[in-house]
C-alpha cells in the first residue's frame, strides 16, 4: 500500500502556508527602503529570485544567465515532484485571487457555480509561447504578466500608497479636529497609531505615482474576473503558472479517484480551484492542479487521495493536448508582436524621448527593457519619489518600466538604492562612487521662465541645491534695467554639462511648480552614445561596456573636456 | 481679537505665574557683580587637533565654554522645559564636509540642557535633500541619540499655518513640532552661500519652515524674509558653530578643499551680532551682508558685536 494522503486538514495547512508567504511579501516590500548605512538584505528578491519565468525569460532575452539561478531551480523540481504548489501555496497574488474568489462564492446566495475544465485554459501556455518568442528575439514584455512583478508593482504604485494616504489623511484631520471629552483625547490614540505608521511602516513621505490609475485598473479587472471564474487569471492568463504546468505533466504527488467509491456527487469539482477535472478517474489534469486538496477534503466517501507514485508508473491522469497550431500561432503573434515593439525610432536609437530619464546605473534602453520586469522595486526604494511608472514614453514594450520624473522627486546624490534592489540588474548595483559619474540627463535653464533672466527677481535656488562638489550650476552677475529704470545686479544660473550628472534636484527646487524653469532632459545620458549633445562629452560606466556584449563600443572612456564653458 | 486657545491661556498663565514666583530669585541675582554676557567667542588655542577624537573634545570645550561664561544653560532652560535645538542639518553630507552642524557641539548642548533641568530636548531640521539621508550622514542623529535627546523627522503634514505678520512673510506653514516648545536653540554652522554671501544664524531659521512649504520663494527678497522668520521667531540662545567653515560652493558644498578649519565656538542672545560674527570669520563686513545690514535696521540686533557685554574666550 502506497501512502496516501486524504486528510481534511490539509486545506488549512494550505492556507497557513499561504497567509504566511503573503506575510512575507508584505514584510519584505516594507522592508525594501533604508535607513544609511544598512544596505537593504540580498532576501528582499527572495520572491523573484524563486520566480523561473523571470530567470528563464532574461536568460533567453539577454542570454546572459541570471546570477541567482538555483532557487528558480528548487522551485522547478519541486513542480515536477509535487505539480503547482507554487500556484496553490506560495504565490502571494494566487493568495490575492483565491481570497477574492472565496469572498465571490461567500457572497452569493446560491451554491457555487458548476466549476468544469475549460478549454480557454490552454490560453496561457499560448501566451507563453508568444513571450518566449519576443523574448527569443531580444524584446521582453513578460513583466506586464509575470504574477510576483504584477503583485509587486501593485502593491508598490497603488495598495501602499492608499493605505498610506488614507492613514496620514485620517490622522491629520485627528489631529487637527482633536476631538475631546475634557481630558480624555482622541489624539492619545490616534497619535501613536499615525506615527507608528509613518516612522515604522511606510517611512518614505507620502507617495503617489503616475500611472497608477492604469496599473490599478489592470489590477481590479484581474481580481474581478475571479467573481467570473474562480482564480481565472491563474487558469486562464499566468504564464508563470503555465511554466510550472509543463514541467507538473507527470508529478510524483498524484491524484487518484477511486471509481468504487466515487458517488460522481461532484463536490471535488466543486471546490477545485484550477478547474482540473478531479471527477472523472483518469481524466485529472495534473498541469491545471494547485494541489489545493480541496477536492481530497471534500470528498465524503474518500475516494481521491493523492498519492506518490513512480515517474514511471502507468499514467492516471490526461495528457496535455496543446494544439500545434495554436502554438505556432502564438510564436507568429510574437514575432509580430516583437515587431510592434521595434518598429518605432525611439526604439531603434533614432531619436531619444526627452523626458525618458532612467535611473542611475540603468542598461542601454533595449538591454533595459529585456531586463526590467516593472515590478517597481525601485520605485519603492527611492527616497524622494522620484522613480515613476512609465506610460508611452517608452513604447508599449516600456510600459511601466521606470522614469525619473525630476519635479516629483529627484536623485539623491549620494544614494544607489534602486540599483541595489533591482531583481534584474537592469539597473545595475553600482558602488556609490560610480554611481555618483553617471549622468542620467543635463539640465537646461529656460530662460524665458527663470526668474533672474525673465522676471527681474533674484532667485538661484537651483545653485543652491545642486550637489556636485564644484556645482554643475554657476551663477554669472548680470546687471539689468528694470521697467522703471533702475539697474539691478542679478545672479543667472548656468549649466556646465561637463560636470552636470541629471540628478534633477534643481528642476524639483525650482518656485515654478507647474513646468520648471530648468528641467532636466535625457541628454548627455551615460548609457547612449547617440544621445550626447557635447563634444568630447561622450562617457560609459565600465560596467555597462562589459555587458553590452559584442554591440558594445570600441571607443574607450575619454576623458570629459571642459569645452569651451570653462 | 484673537482668542487664546486653552492651550495658550494655560501656557501663558504658567508663564506668568513662573515669572512672578522668580522675581525674589531674580532680585538675588541681582546682588551678583556684572550682568551677564550678551555674546561669548571661545576659540581653541590649544595644542593642534586633527584626530577625530581631539576636534570632538575641542568642539564640546568650545561650546560648554561659551554656554558658562554666558552664565550657563540655566540662565535659558527651566526645570520641565521642552527645548528645540535646531541645528542646520540641511544636507546629504558628513561632518567633515562641514554642510551641516558640527554633532558634538550639538551633543555638548543637549547635556547642558539636561543638567539644566531639561525635561525633553528634541533636536531637528526641514532638511533639503531627503531626511532619511541627511540626518544619518550628519553624524548628528547618532550624537544626538547618544546624549538622550530625541531625533524627530519633521512632519509635512504637522505644518500649520502661522501668522507671522512680517512685511513680506504675512502668514506661512511652519513646523508645528517646533514652535510648541518652550525654547528653541538656533545653532547653525558657518558657510558660504552664493546668494546669501554667508548662511548663518537668521538663515537658519528657514528650516522651520518645511521643504513642501515654497520656502524656495524666500531668495526672491531674503533679507526681508529672513527678517520677518527671525522677528517671529524672537531668538533667546544662537550658538554659531565655527569648528569647521565652508569657505566655498556653499551652502551644500561637498569640496573638502572648500573646508577650513576655524576651531571657534560663539554663544550669544544677540542674533544680528553673531552673524555679524560670522561675517567676518568668512572675511566679509557684516554691512555689506544683505541680510545683516537688514536685521540691524529692522532692530533685531547690535551690527557690531564690539559694542556689545561680549568676551573672548581661549580655550586649550
Amino acid at each position: 500500500m502506497r501512502p496516501a494522503f486524504r486528510a481534511r486538514w490539509v486545506p488549512w495547512l494550505r492556507r497557513g502556508a499561504q497567509t504566511a508567504f503573503l506575510l512575507l511579501f508584505v514584510w519584505l516590500l516594507l522592508r525594501t527602503r533604508s535607513r544609511d548605512p544598512e544596505p537593504p538584505e540580498g532576501f528582499l528578491r527572495f520572491f523573484f529570485d524563486i520566480n523561473p519565468l523571470i530567470a528563464l525569460m532574461t536568460w533567453v532575452a539577454t542570454r546572459a544567465l541570471p546570477r541567482a539561478i538555483g532557487l528558480a531551480v528548487a522551485t522547478v523540481l519541486v513542480t515536477a515532484l509535487l505539480g503547482r504548489i507554487f500556484c496553490g501555496w506560495i504565490c502571494p497574488l494566487g493568495t490575492l485571487h483565491d481570497a477574492v474568489s472565496r469572498l465571490g462564492n461567500l457572497l452569493r446566495s446560491r451554491l457555487p457555480k458548476p466549476n468544469p475544465w475549460s478549454p480557454w485554459q490552454r490560453s496561457k501556455y499560448y501566451l507563453l509561447a508568444g513571450l518566449l518568442v519576443i523574448a527569443a528575439l531580444g524584446g521582453q514584455w513578460v513583466g506586464v504578466f509575470d504574477p510576483i512583478a504584477l503583485v509587486y508593482r501593485s502593491a508598490v504604485t497603488v495598495l501602499l500608497p492608499a493605505a498610506q494616504y488614507a492613514i496620514e489623511k485620517s490622522g491629520t484631520a485627528v489631529h487637527e479636529a482633536d476631538p475631546h471629552v475634557g481630558p480624555l483625547h482622541a489624539t492619545a490614540v490616534t497619535e501613536p497609531v499615525y506615527r507608528f505608521f509613518r516612522d515604522r511602516i511606510f517611512v518614505r513621505r507620502s507617495q503617489a505615482f503616475l500611472q497608477n490609475n492604469s496599473i490599478a485598473a489592470f489590477l481590479a479587472i484581474i481580481l474581478l474576473l475571479n467573481l467570473y471564474r474562480r482564480r481565472f487569471w491563474c487558469r486562464y492568463v499566468c504564464p508563470l503558472g503555465a511554466l510550472l504546468g509543463l514541467f507538473a505533466v507527470r508529478p510524483l504527488l498524484r491524484l487518484v479517484n477511486n471509481r468504487e467509491l466515487c458517488t460522481h456527487c461532484g463536490r471535488c469539482s466543486l471546490n477545485c480551484q484550477g478547474a482540473a477535472s478531479p471527477e472523472e478517474p483518469g481524466e485529472w489534469r495534473p498541469w491545471e492542479c494547485f494541489v489545493c486538496w480541496n477536492c481530497s477534503a471534500a470528498c465524503n466517501p474518500g475516494a481521491i487521495q493523492f498519492t506518490l507514485a513512480g515517474p514511471l508508473r502507468a499514467a492516471t491522469a490526461a495528457r496535455l493536448d496543446l494544439s500545434k497550431r495554436a502554438v505556432l500561432s502564438a510564436g507568429v503573434g510574437g514575432v509580430a508582436g516583437f515587431l510592434f515593439f521595434r518598429l518605432s525610432p525611439q526604439a531603434q536609437a533614432r531619436t531619444y524621448n526627452p523626458d525618458l530619464i532612467r535611473p542611475p546605473g540603468a542598461c542601454e534602453e533595449n538591454e533595459f527593457l529585456r531586463r526590467c520586469m516593472k515590478c517597481g522595486l525601485c520605485m519603492k526604494a527611492c527616497p524622494t519619489t522620484a522613480l515613476h511608472p512609465t506610460g508611452l514614453e517608452a513604447g508599449v514594450e516600456g510600459l511601466w518600466t521606470p522614469r525619473l520624473v525630476p519635479k516629483i522627486g529627484y536623485c539623491e546624490y549620494n544614494c544607489n538604492l534602486c540599483g541595489q534592489v533591482c531583481p534584474t540588474e537592469a539597473i545595475q548595483p553600482l558602488p556609490i562612487e560610480e554611481k555618483r559619474t553617471v549622468k542620467i540627463g543635463l539640465a537646461t535653464v529656460d530662460t524665458t521662465r527663470c526668474l533672474p533672466y525673465a522676471y527681474e527677481r533674484q532667485c538661484i535656488v537651483c545653485e543652491e541645491h545642486c550637489p556636485l562638489p564644484n556645482k554643475a550650476i554657476y551663477a554669472v552677475e548680470k546687471e539689468i534695467l528694470t521697467r522703471d529704470g533702475r539697474t539691478l545686479r542679478l545672479l543667472q544660473p548656468h549649466v556646465d554639462p561637463a560636470l552636470c550628472i541629471g540628478c534633477g534636484i534643481c528642476e524639483n527646487v525650482c518656485p515654478f511648480e507647474d513646468r520648471a524653469a530648468i528641467r532636466v532632459t535625457s541628454a548627455n545620458e551615460s548609457r547612449h552614445e547617440g544621445n550626447q549633445p557635447i563634444l568630447g562629452g561622450h562617457f560609459t560606466t565600465g560596467r555597462q561596456r562589459r555587458r553590452r556584449r559584442g554591440r558594445a563600443s570600441s571607443r574607450p572612456p575619454q576623458e570629459i573636456s571642459n569645452g569651451p564653458y570653462n | 481679537m484673537i482668542r487664546p486657545t486653552r492651550r495658550e491661556f494655560l501656557k501663558n498663565t504658567i508663564i506668568a505665574g513662573g515669572s512672578l514666583a522668580s522675581v525674589p530669585l531674580w532680585s538675588q541675582a541681582q546682588e551678583a557683580p556684572a550682568e551677564p554676557l550678551d555674546m561669548c567667542i571661545a576659540r581653541w588655542q590649544g595644542a593642534a587637533a586633527s584626530a577625530p577624537e581631539e576636534i570632538k573634545t575641542l568642539a564640546t570645550k568650545l561650546t560648554e565654554q561659551a554656554i558658562s561664561a554666558l552664565g550657563g544653560m540655566k540662565r535659558f532652560v527651566s526645570k520641565g522645559d521642552v527645548v528645540w535645538i535646531k541645528p542646520n542639518l540641511a544636507w546629504d553630507r558628513t561632518p567633515e564636509q562641514a554642510a551641516n552642524t558640527n554633532p558634538d557641539v550639538v551633543a555638548a548642548l543637549i547635556r547642558m540642557c539636561f543638567d539644566a533641568g531639561a525635561k525633553t530636548v528634541k533636536v531637528g531640521d526641514n532638511p533639503c535633500n531627503d531626511a532619511q539621508k541627511a540626518y544619518p550622514a550628519s553624524g548628528i542623529e547618532a550624537a544626538a541619540k547618544a546624549s538622550g535627546a530625541e531625533v524627530v523627522y519633521l512632519d509635512p503634514n504637522r505644518l500649520k499655518e502661522t501668522a507671522i505678520n512680517g512685511k513680506v512673510l504675512t502668514a506661512w506653514p511652519l513646523s508645528s513640532e517646533i514652535l510648541d516648545t518652550d525654547l528653541v536653540i538656533n545653532v547653525p554652522v558657518v558657510k558660504h552661500h552664493r546668494i546669501a554671501t554667508v548662511t548663518l544664524c537668521m538663515k537658519n531659521y528657514m528650516g522651520v519652515a518645511g521643504r513642501e512649504t515654497k520656502r524656495n520663494q524666500w531668495h526672491q527678497d531674503l533679507s526681508t524674509c529672513l527678517c520677518d522668520i527671525t522677528a517671529f521667531m524672537k531668538p533667546r540662545l544662537c550658538v554659531l558653530d565655527a569648528v569647521r567653515v565652508m569657505t566655498a560652493n556653499g551652502p551644500s558644498g561637498g569640496n573638502l578643499a572648500d573646508v577650513k578649519r576655524m576651531d571657534t565656538v560663539a554663544a550669544g542672545v544677540d542674533i544680528v551680532a553673531l552673524d555679524a560674527l560670522g561675517a567676518e570669520l568668512l572675511g566679509h563686513k557684516p554691512e555689506s551682508i544683505g541680510t545683516i545690514a537688514a536685521g540691524f535696521s529692522a532692530g533685531l540686533g547690535q551690527i557690531d558685536y564690539r559694542k556689545l557685554r561680549h568676551k573672548e574666550l581661549a580655550v586649550t
